[in-house]
């Protein structure tokens, strides 16, 4: 890979421990795929906060990191962690681990990564059409590359971390333009009536796809939260990291290979994202975290209704979506619902906090939780996922 | 005997030591005990063995991105692999053989490797050389 005279510097070790060695992982990974330069990014978004998930190995590494005084070269955030400011999971777990947890938030800060805690940056600031980006979170990334046209890869959280340190990443995969290219014709024969069908969808596909990259066609009016569903569930099942929605097939894409996805096929991969048929402990919506358009509908739909005493109902959404949402957020409360921020229920602890059955209409939610949170899961849409948290 | 496997150099470092030789995928979050070097990782070959200062030898990592964190945190508690060879390299190891200083190399038929193997991995050369291999009984 060719480096210019300053990243030689960097990498060499001119500028510190922490900057070469974000620097060598972005080369060695460049390597690896085969980059030939580094090019800059407008911002990384890092994944790996979560203790459930991490566990003490990182925090070794991020100290030592930040010790240093590295910070971000460019707008930097990171993902949900375990724990909300609010408090409603810290009784639930011990001093120590809300110490790490915190510990985590706290290193991540001080090099200058914002701690926005939400796996949907692109709701605190949206980035431009046709920027480079250096993003972890695979929902995000799919959401990026598929809805918002920018461009990046699917990085993991050290990765990311090291682009936000650097403000580069290696010029490979989806940076380049002919990597986005359709490779398959997804045909849905069916007319899809809600996000959680789009999320089934997405699982569908993931599995069946791998990491090709397809036209989906046949989508009717999707709406961006139907997408958001969609892609977090192809990225969750599968490697996919871009799609072109549309209603029609593109004619540059009439002649790919054929997938088609019929009314059965959909109906089956809805019905086996639940474990069980159970009453739920908990309904949850928010994976991704809702967007304002989201946390308003939910609103509109428990308006005057009762959540029931034996439901914990938790709709989960940033801090900045939350702030701008307030009378929503009001409405949610007063219909005994939470408007949870700073994490998501899938990184936290659930079972701790004496939850057996999950209730959801995130399709990712679903294929993750039975393995991550141990628990069963009723995947349904959002308004089934109301009619089971309230009273008639 | 003196066989010299040549692969391709990822991270930098000679370093000399025991072969310890899986046919399986190798997950560190999860599949690894930070706290004791173990493989964890149910139905391994490498189940319960430990990586601690061996040349680890599987075809490539699979799992969370966290693993290269995990890679690290043995380095640091003398717990980690002498040095790295996979098949096909992916970036959860590479980055955490990157920081925890782990010389690796990879396009290396690991097969041609055994347990117990004394083996000396060049991270600058790409190369893997068996210098000894403990006699069988067949």
């Amino acid at each position: 890979m060719h480096l210019t005279a300053e990243e030689e510097k960097v990498y060499n070790g001119e500028r510190g421990w922490a900057y070469q060695t974000a620097m060598k992982i972005l080369v060695k990974l460049g390597d690896l795929f085969d980059a030939e330069k580094l090019i800059p990014i407008e911002s990384a978004h890092v994944s790996g906060i979560s203790y459930k998930t991490l566990g003490d190995a990182p925090i070794e590494f991020l100290e030592a990191l930040a010790k240093t005084g590295a910070k971000a070269k460019v707008a930097s955030t990171v993902n949900p962690s375990g724990l909300d400011y609010e408090g409603i999971m810290r009784s639930a777990v011990p001093e120590t681990v809300k110490e790490k947890q915190e510990k985590i938030v706290e290193l991540y800060k001080k090099m200058g990564i914002k701690p926005v805690l939400t796996c949907t940056p692109y709701y605190v600031s949206k980035p431009k059409q046709g920027s480079h980006l250096a993003w972890a979170e695979s929902s995000a990334v799919v959401y990026a590359n598929s809805v918002l046209g920018s461009w990046t890869n699917r990085e993991g959280g050290p990765s990311a971390l090291a682009s936000a340190l650097i403000g580069k990443t290696p010029n490979y995969g989806l940076h380049k333009p002919e990597n986005h290219e359709p490779s398959v014709r997804v045909k849905v024969e069916t007319g899809l009536k809600s996000e959680a069908e789009y999320g089934a969808l997405g699982i569908f596909l993931g599995k069946n796809l791998v990491d090709k990259v397809p036209v989906i066609e046949g989508l009717r009016y999707p709406r961006e939260a139907d997408l958001k569903q969609l892609g977090a569930a192809l990225a969750s099942s599968g490697m996919t990291s871009v799609f072109y929605p549309c209603s029609r097939c593109p004619k540059k894409a009439e002649n790919l290979e054929k997938l088609a996805v019929d009314e059965l096929t959909l109906k089956k991969a809805f019905e086996d994202l639940s474990t069980c048929s159970e009453e739920p402990d908990m309904v949850f919506v928010g994976c991704p975290h809702c967007s304002l358009n989201e946390v308003r509908h939910v609103a509109r739909l428990v308006q005057g209704r009762k959540v029931k005493e034996n439901v914990m109902f938790w709709v989960c959404v940033s801090r900045h979506v939350k702030a701008k949402a307030a009378l929503h957020v009001q409405a949610i409360e007063a219909a005994g619902g939470k408007v949870v921020s700073d994490l998501c229920a899938v990184v936290t602890w659930l079972r701790e906090l004496g939850v057996d059955t999950l209730m959801t209409n995130s399709a990712k939610t679903a294929f993750y939780s039975p393995t991550m949170n141990k628990v069963n899961v009723r995947f349904a849409t959002l308004k089934q996922c109301i009619e089971t948290a309230c009273y008639k | 005997m003196d066989l010299e496997l040549k692969g391709r150099p990822l991270v930098s470092g000679v370093k000399r030591g025991i072969a310890l030789v899986s046919k399986k995928p190798l997950s560190f979050l999860g599949g690894v005990d930070p706290e004791t070097g173990l493989v964890t990782e149910k139905n391994h070959d490498l189940m319960g063995k430990s990586i601690k200062d061996a040349v680890l030898c599987f075809p490539h990592g699979h799992g969370s991105t966290v693993g290269s964190y995990v890679l690290y945190s043995l380095a640091k508690k003398n717990l980690g692999p002498k040095a790295i060879v996979n098949g096909t390299a992916d970036p959860v190891v590479v980055v955490g053989a990157v920081i925890a200083d782990v010389p690796m190399v990879d396009k290396i038929d690991v097969s041609q490797i055994r347990t117990g193997d004394t083996v000396e991995v060049d991270g600058e050369k790409g190369t893997v050389k068996i210098l000894e291999r403990k006699k069988t009984c067949t």
